[in-house]
């Protein structure tokens, strides 16, 4: 059997870890597969990968497995195993990129939507300033056309007075707009 | 020491009750947490996942506001944020001007940002609070839940114990309260995939009430906005998925220092929680009405 037909990809010999570095600061390269990540992750139980073999997808430049996967968004950014690791790996801030990567390179898995959740959020953050999450849970509703999942949240929500109807605003817009384009264009003149 | 306080989106909404009953027990302490003005949001899990420079950048803006007073904080989604990009800033001098290129601003990192746990334990001492007790919390076992971004990661936070935090313990013990040995004081809720991935949640929650209710607990004490919504929230589905009911109330650790404070139950918006606190209160004899 050829390695593609086994999915394997033959990469650029650690190219992939040394992206995932240059993002992020973790250190994928310095795993030696001890899984203490693993034994804490709170998602580890029902994701595709468990955050170890995640790095050592990493460090064999499997990128399309890595980067397709669900992993990589049901990760909850705990940072367990960010504080466990030996070896200063930091897997939390590897996800981070690898989110980031996985969106540039239009391998989102079918099924996250979290992508969704990040860009409704951050929307109000740069039109508003602040997040009313009444208003960010309508238009993320709109956006992933899930209008029954947890339709009864919003009621108790609402009776319980946690989701008033009117958010603040900041003044201030343009300054934001501008803050958002250059953090986009990273910040250089 | 003064301050100004970061409230975060998150107190003008799901969590008022946090802020309610966070400036009701700061009046009582004679804590003056006048709010930072023209703060803007923290950018949360959404910012730090998808564009790193704009992370630390919303930080930095807000941050850059406080004028170098201490930065007083209550949800520990903007408690992480901020000390994220401090940490961030504060040791990378190339980092420091790409962010104030984005922002307009130089900021250095060094705005001091610290939490409530930390401002009562640390700051005030839990002498000063224990001054403060007028109606003790007669016993009530309660399970100290922190989370995961206030402790994590310890050279970020540099907040307490990471895998065993004592901070709220030590306050509601002073309160007249009996805190819990449990394993799992800084688990995952699961956070704000509640909206995006709820069965996440329901599973994560789940183990949370169910080892605080085999470690004895009559209630939890959270102290953050995602904590505390979850816990409450999803009981409900909990009992629907795995048969099991808790009816656990999930305060937050503010309410249950200004009950003990005397502080009357509409300043602790007790009335905003799902699972309903009074039976509990009741049978404790812990009264609102000073």
């Amino acid at each position: 059997m050829t390695a593609a037909a086994a999915g394997i990809e033959i990469g650029d010999f650690g190219g992939f870890a040394r992206e995932v570095k240059a993002r992020s600061g973790a250190s994928p390269m310095s795993c030696l597969q001890c899984a203490k990540c693993s034994s804490g992750c709170p998602v580890a139980g029902r994701a595709d990968l468990r955050p170890h073999e995640a790095v050592r997808l990493v460090q064999m430049d499997q990128r399309q497995a890595v980067l397709a996967s669900r992993f990589i968004w049901e990760c909850t950014s705990c940072q367990t195993c960010a504080t466990r690791c030996p070896q200063n790996v930091n897997p939390a801030a590897m996800n981070d990129a690898l989110r980031a990567m996985s969106r540039a390179a239009g391998a989102v898995v079918a099924g996250a939507d979290s992508p969704a959740f990040h860009d409704v959020f951050l929307d109000a953050v740069r039109r508003r300033g602040r997040v009313s999450e009444l208003s960010l849970m309508m238009r993320f509703k709109l956006r992933t056309r899930r209008f029954f999942r947890d339709a009864g949240k919003a009621p108790v929500m609402l009776l319980k007075g946690k989701l008033p109807l009117t958010g603040k605003r900041v003044a201030g817009r343009a300054g934001r707009e501008a803050m958002f384009r250059k953090a986009a264009e990273g910040g250089a003149e | 020491m003064s301050y100004v306080f970061f409230p975060g989106c998150s107190l003008a909404g799901t969590a008022k009750d946090f802020h309610k009953s966070a400036m009701a027990v700061a009046a009582k302490l004679g804590l003056d947490l006048p709010e930072l003005k023209d703060w803007i949001c923290c950018g949360s899990t959404s910012a730090h996942a998808g564009d790193p420079l704009l992370a630390d950048a919303l930080p930095a803006q807000s941050l850059s506001l406080a004028g170098g007073t201490t930065v007083a904080v209550a949800c520990a989604a903007c408690y992480s944020r901020l000390k994220t990009a401090n940490h961030h800033i504060a040791g990378d001098p190339e980092l420091r001007a790409r962010v104030a290129q984005v922002t307009g601003r130089d900021y250095d990192g060094r705005t001091e940002v610290r939490h409530l746990l930390e401002i009562l334990c640390r700051d005030l001492g839990v002498a000063r609070v224990a001054q403060a007790i007028r109606r003790p919390l007669g016993g009530l076992r309660v399970a100290c839940y922190y989370g995961c971004l206030l402790s994590r990661p310890p050279e970020v936070t540099n907040f307490d114990d990471p895998e065993n935090p004592m901070l709220m313990d030590r306050l509601l013990e002073a309160a007249g309260a009996v805190p819990l040995e449990w394993p799992h004081k800084t688990e995952c809720c699961g956070a704000s995939a509640s909206i995006t991935d709820p069965g996440v949640v329901v599973e994560l929650t789940r183990h949370i009430l169910e080892m605080a209710q085999a470690a004895g607990a009559e209630c939890i004490a959270t102290a953050c906005p995602l904590c505390q919504l979850n816990l409450d929230l999803r009981q409900k589905d909990v009992k629907a998925r795995f048969g099991r009911r808790y009816n656990l109330p999930v305060f937050y650790f503010t309410q249950l220092l200004g009950l003990a404070m005397g502080c009357p139950a509409k300043d602790l918006s007790l009335a905003s929680l799902i699972v309903a606190p009074h039976r509990l209160l009741k049978a404790k004899g812990i009264g609102a009405e000073a």
